[in-house]
This record gives structure tokens, C-alpha cells and sequence, in this order.
């Protein structure tokens, strides 16, 4: 079971990318920005470059990205 | 991560990097996919569901172990929807059971579509493989059940609201211990769902066709030795990686961006929803950012973001990579953007996923379109761009039930056209990759008859290379019967055309004698010229107001006002695609090619002149091979249109 999440009253949306001071180290441009992205090894939130997609930071994210599941906030459940 | 090309690495350097050498490397990639491949051949020769033994609608990984990650190193042919997901999946039904309480003989089972992707139908069954008491990976199958129920049997239906009308989510847990079932699951499971005496086998099948992989993948560990079998895990996938790499980097930088739209959600047809894509291209890294996409649908034409990725991969694949192995090495330098909440990346429990492969057939028609002006000959026409799936189900004189899932519609179709050629064919749209049933098969296992199932002229995209002509497909039921449509691509063309071609035609959904006709004779064959259209109920499209055939700016006519289509003994349900795209200018289409079309009646004579200023004469129907082609007449067309 999944945490309630309500339908957006936005009908179009877009995932919010923050700006991040700094400079790249591949172009040269203070173009950072920091937002979610999913990708081969699941999700991970990201410092890029929005000029040249250069990787200056990649930390996993959460297991399942938005979603977050009930059973999570159990302390101690486990099998047998 | 070194630039240095796989085929460039001295031999020492490979033995290095993969603990084996390159031959033993290549080698162990392909008896992975073999043993994957076993997997479903014994599901497809054992399986009782007419929608595994019939469609294919399956699809089998190996996995590599929690130290690597639970990277797919090795994927089966056929369904292709399943593949970007199942990695993820593994890793995160491991992970929350806990690896460290697997046996051997144990057999995962998951379906929850916000851990795994896919809809709940779409079943995962996972088990490890142990070596010297040690988990060195997973194989994993995932395969379409006949029910997860839920309020529509079968599931398919697009009118379901939430998860709870969706069906039973399965959380990570054991169906096997140590070799043998566990009760509580399968009970858990059966309580809940129709079917269930067909599935039952099917389960056990699904649990030896796991330990068979088991077995070959332990085989393949004895023969060459555990680090070699580690090391051509982690070849076959970065051999994926570099070959998308290289593909990326031979498309200029730029920003690409197309987006489409399914037609209604299964409340009202007030909301199209848009899937919105751009992909961002720098070097040899990708982004592809669904920004701007709707917000999630009211009922259940959404997809998970596992979906989207699913897409994304798979389509980036066949149209720049299409040589290259599918692992999940192919997303390595792929990073999706998805909004929460979206069409793409949907959210429970009211953001219900089922029509999930919807939104990736629409993702690669969204893709065809983005990357229509970049590949240059390698572009690829949209082709018909759905499943439109059909459900129809009821009981026998015997009291029996009868269900006939997603087997029975408008399923396959048409292609676009490409550098090949022209994109005829009655395939599943491209990214799917199921199999088409046999109409005997088909015919023995339900009361239908099937009809026809033929092209229409003037709806293929016109081009240089023409997309393929759309698919009339006619179901006569013989019993009375409740049907789920779920036509979702008729308000715009989803052939879309590229490098100058045309857009496919649009099609649409009717049904003929709904309150009962023959169920044999020559009255049973119905006509398919547009006059026919206006005897029939027109259940969906964009049609003409008076005559109910296709108009590309008539009145759309939306499937879902009524929740579910009763019909009685005798009803014909008649399916028409979108026609795919086209490839290429039309007027340099070589006026002997459009003389042979309006020869197989895929082009009327007006349409040759229209579409390609190709001006023919004679009698195509009557009279086909006595046409002529009038060379100086065309020149004269053409220059006048160039």
C-alpha cells in the first residue's frame, strides 16, 4: 500500500529543476541545476550542467522515486 | 569510465576488466541469452492462458547479483515492453524481501505496477541462482495473467479509477520455498482473481521454467568457473552501453522535442493528455525530459515512470541501435526527467496504471516525430500506434465463462515506412513485439468467427517509401457477449510522417448488428466501402457525423460512452488502424511503385494523382493489370506540385 498522493490540479507538469551555484568542470558555464532523474540503476538526484549535461553530483535517490510506501514506516517488520 | 572502444582493449586489459578473455566473454553473453530464451520456450510450448501460448506475452532476464547491482545482462526475444522495467523490478522485490532470506528452490512473485512497472496482469516471477550457497543472480520471467481481478475481468478496461479497482497487488513475496508452494500466497492470489483453474498450472509451469534457467545459468558457472560468468555479466552490459554511446555521439547536439496524445480517459472525453518529450542531446550523454507532459489521467490510460523509461530505451534502441543487445546497459547514459503525478510517472492509488503500453506506444510515435529531422535515412515513420485492445467476455449455454483478452481487436497493423522500404504488415505496434494468434486458434478457444482482415486503400502515409496501409479487421461473435474497447490514438495521426512524407489515415471502432444478425451465410461478410458505416453503431473515432466512416476533421466519437458494449449473438465488431507513416517525398516516389499499388487497390486511381501526382488510367478493380501510366501527365502533376 502506497501514501495517498492527489491528482495534480495543474493539467500539465514539469519537474522543477533548482538552480546550483557553481561552475561546470566540462563547458565552463554556471549553469547548475539540481532535480531528480531516473536512470540504469534507478533513481538518483543529480547536480548537472544544463548546458552540456556534465555530472557534477549523483546521489541514489529514493528506491521507488516519487512513490512512497506504507509498510516503509514500519520499524522492525521483517520475515518470520 | 575509459574511452577506449571494447575491441580496443589489449587482451590483458580485458582479462582485467571482465576476469575472462573476450571469446569466453562473448561466448557466455550468448548462453545467457539462451538460457533466458528456455525460460519462455517452456512457457509458450506448456502454458494453458490463451495470451501466453498465443501472443507471446512474456518476457525473461538474467539478472546480475545484489554485488552488481541486479544489472540485466540478458534479455529474450518478443515482448520488448517488459525489458525496461524487469531490472528495476528485481532489484526492488530483492531488496525489500531481503536477499539474505533467500534459499535455494525459492521463487519471488511481485506484480505491484509503482515497484515494477507494467500493469498488475504482468506478473514477475524471480529466482535466484545460487552457486556454493551464494546468490550469483536472478532469473526472472514475467508473464501476462488472464485476471488480477479487480472490476473488469480481465482487467482490460480503461475506465478503472483507482488501484483498488485495478486488481490485487502483489507485494514482493515467496509462491515457492525451498522447492516447494506456499499455500498463503497461492491462496492469497487465487482468492481474488477469475480464472484461476487456468492460471494454476500455469504457475507451476512458471516455477520450473525458472529452475530449468536456474539450472543452465548453474551450467553455465561449473563449465567456465563463477568469476568468468561475473565477468561476462558485466561485458554484456557494458556492451549495450557502448553501443548507444556511439550511437549518441554520431547525432548532432541539439534538443529535440515532439509530443502526442492519447484521446480520453475513461471518465468524460473533455482532457486529452499529452505526453510531451525533449530530448536533449550533448555529445555522448542523453536526457530525455517528459516536462510538460498532462497530468495523470482519472482512470487508468496511465504508465509508471518505469514505463517511460521502458520507452524511451527501447525506442532510442530500434532507431539508432538497432544491432546492439537490450540490457540494462542501454540506459547508461540516459537520464529520464518524469514529473510525478503525470501521464508518465503516474501516482496511487488514484493514478491507476493499466493502459501503460498506451503511453509507451505513444512515446515512440512522440520519439519517430522528435527524431524525424535528425537521423537523416535512418528516420522511421509512426506507425499505427496502438493496441486497441478489445475484451470480450460472457457464458456459454453450459453455464461456462469465456473471456477473450486482448487478442481480438485491432492489435496489429500497420508500420511507417523507412529507408528499407515501405511500412506494410499486420505486426504489433514496434514497441511491443507480440506475436499475432492464429485465426483457428483463436476460433477454437472463444465464439468468434473472424471475418476479414484486410488493407484499405488511401490510408497509408504517402511518401517516397509509403507507410503501410491500415487494417480492416472484422469479429463476428456467435454468442451474446460484454465488451471493453480501448481505442485511444483516433483523434490524431499516430503514422506520423517523416523526411517530407505524409501522416497515415485515421481509422476507428464500429460494431454491426449489435442487437443480433446471422451468425452464418453471405450476409455475415459485411462491406467495407464507407456507405456500410452508417447501418453500424459507431462505438469510436474521428468520423463523419452522417455517414459514421472516417473524416480526419469530423466529430470524434468517444469509446467510452458506454462502460461496457453488450451485444448480442451475431454483433460484428470492426476494428480499422491508423495507417502508418510515410518516408520521404511522395513525389519522388517511383511512378511504377504507385502504379503497382493502385494495381493491389493499397491507392485509388484519385488518390495516385492526389497524394503522388502519379496519373494513372484504367480500371484497378476490373481490369488490373491492363492500367496505364501516363508519364508525360505525371511530369506535369509533379512539376505543377513541385
Amino acid at each position: 500500500m502506497a501514501i495517498t498522493n492527489p491528482r495534480p490540479a495543474e493539467p500539465t507538469l514539469s519537474v522543477n529543476r533548482e538552480s546550483v551555484e557553481g561552475t561546470c568542470p566540462g563547458c565552463g558555464a554556471r549553469k547548475l541545476q539540481a532535480y531528480p532523474v531516473l536512470s540504469e540503476a534507478g533513481w538518483f538526484d543529480v547536480v548537472k550542467c544544463a548546458e552540456c549535461l556534465t555530472d557534477v553530483r549523483r546521489t541514489p535517490g529514493p528506491k521507488l522515486g516519487p512513490i512512497e510506501l506504507l509498510a516503509d514506516r514500519i520499524r522492525g517488520g521483517g520475515h518470520g | 569510465m575509459s574511452t577506449t572502444l571494447l575491441r580496443d582493449l589489449t587482451d590483458e586489459q580485458f582479462l582485467e576488466r571482465y576476469d575472462c578473455d573476450r571469446f569466453t566473454a562473448s561466448v557466455l553473453a550468448n548462453r545467457l541469452r539462451y538460457s533466458a530464451q528456455h525460460v519462455t520456450t517452456g512457457l509458450l510450448h506448456r502454458a494453458f492462458s490463451p495470451i501466453i501460448a498465443l501472443c507471446y506475452d512474456f518476457a525473461a532476464c538474467v539478472c546480475a547479483p545484489p554485488e552488481q547491482d541486479y544489472a540485466m545482462s540478458a534479455v529474450t526475444n518478443g515482448l520488448s515492453i517488459f525489458l525496461g522495467t524487469m531490472s528495476a523490478g528485481v532489484r526492488v522485490a530483492v531488496e525489500e524481501f531481503g536477499p539474505e532470506n533467500l534459499v535455494p528452490g525459492d521463487l519471488l512473485i511481485c506484480n505491484d505496477v509503482y515497484r515494477m512497472g507494467n500493469h498488475y496482469n504482468d506478473v514477475c516471477f524471480i529466482r535466484p541462482v545460487f552457486h556454493d550457497g551464494k546468490i550469483a543472480g536472478f532469473i526472472a520471467l514475467r508473464a501476462h495473467q488472464l485476471d488480477v481481478g479487480g472490476i473488469a475481468p480481465g482487467g482490460f478496461s480503461a475506465a478503472k479509477h483507482n488501484i483498488y479497482e485495478d486488481g490485487i497487488s502483489i507485494s514482493p513475496r515467496l509462491l515457492y520455498h525451498a522447492g516447494e508452494p506456499v499455500r498463503e500466497t497461492f491462496s492469497l492470489i487465487f482468492d481474488n482473481v477469475r480464472m484461476a483453474e487456468l492460471m494454476l498450472p500455469d504457475f507451476h509451469t512458471m516455477q520450473s521454467c525458472c529452475a530449468l534457467g536456474e539450472e543452465l545459468i548453474q551450467e553455465i558457472i561449473e563449465r567456465y568457473g563463477i568469476e568468468a560468468y561475473l565477468g561476462s555479466l558485466r561485458y554484456a552490459c557494458d556492451a549495450s552501453a557502448e553501443s548507444m554511446r556511439q550511437a549518441f555521439a554520431s547525432m548532432p547536439d541539439g534538443d529535440y522535442s515532439a509530443s502526442g496524445s492519447l484521446d480520453a480517459d475513461g471518465v468524460d472525453d473533455s482532457e486529452e493528455y499529452t505526453v510531451a518529450l525533449t530530448l536533449r542531446k550533448r555529445g555522448e550523454r542523453l536526457e530525455a525530459d517528459f516536462s510538460g507532459s498532462s497530468r495523470q489521467a482519472r482512470t487508468c490510460i496511465n504508465a509508471g515512470a518505469l514505463d517511460a523509461k521502458t520507452a524511451v530505451g527501447v525506442g532510442l534502441k530500434m532507431l539508432l541501435s538497432p544491432e546492439s543487445e537490450f540490457t540494462s546497459g542501454t540506459f547508461r547514459d540516459i537520464d529520464l526527467v518524469i514529473p510525478p503525478g503525470s501521464m508518465v510517472s503516474a501516482l496511487p492509488p488514484d493514478g491507476a496504471v493499466f493502459c501503460y503500453y498506451e503511453v509507451s506506444a505513444l512515446i515512440n510515435t512522440v520519439l519517430c516525430e522528435a527524431l524525424g529531422s535528425v537521423l537523416g535515412e535512418a528516420a522511421l515513420g509512426g506507425d499505427f500506434g496502438a493496441a486497441y485492445v478489445h475484451n470480450a467476455y460472457g457464458v456459454g449455454p453450459d453455464g461456462a465463462p469465456w473471456m477473450c483478452s486482448a487478442m481480438a481487436g485491432g492489435e496489429h497493423g500497420p508500420r511507417g515506412g523507412s529507408s528499407a522500404g515501405d511500412g506494410d504488415g499486420f505486426s504489433c505496434s514496434y514497441i511491443f513485439n507480440l506475436m499475432s494468434p492464429s485465426s483457428e486458434s483463436l476460433e477454437a478457444d472463444f465464439p468468434l468467427r473472424i471475418m476479414r482482415r484486410e488493407f484499405l486503400p488511401d490510408t497509408a502515409g504517402p511518401g517516397a517509401h509509403r507507410g503501410g496501409a491500415a487494417v480492416a479487421k472484422d469479429v463476428l461473435y456467435t454468442r451474446p457477449g460484454e465488451h471493453q474497447t480501448i481505442p485511444l490514438r483516433f483523434r490524431h495521426a499516430s503514422g506520423v510522417g517523416v523526411r517530407g512524407g505524409g501522416d497515415g489515415a485515421l481509422g476507428g471502432v464500429w460494431v454491426f448488428g449489435r442487437d443480433g444478425a446471422p451468425t452464418s451465410g453471405p450476409e455475415t461478410l459485411l462491406p467495407t466501402d464507407d456507405s456500410g458505416y452508417a447501418a453500424a453503431v459507431a462505438v469510436a473515432g474521428t468520423l463523419d457525423p452522417v455517414t459514421r466512416a472516417p473524416r480526419v476533421d469530423g466529430e470524434f466519437f468517444y469509446y467510452g460512452r458506454d462502460p461496457g458494449w453488450a451485444t448480442e449473438a451475431g454483433a460484428t465488431w470492426r476494428y480499422v488502424t491508423n495507417g502508418g507513416g510515410g518516408w520521404g517525398d511522395p513525389l519522388e516516389r517511383d511512378p511504377q511503385r504507385v502504379l503497382r499499388d493502385v494495381r493491389d487497390e493499397y491507392v485509388t486511381l484519385a488518390a495516385a494523382k492526389r497524394d503522388f501526382g502519379v496519373v494513372i488510367t484504367g480500371d484497378p478493380h476490373a481490369d488490373p493489370e491492363g492500367l496505364v501510366l501516363d508519364e508525360a501527365a505525371t511530369e506535369k502533376a509533379r512539376a505543377a506540385r513541385r
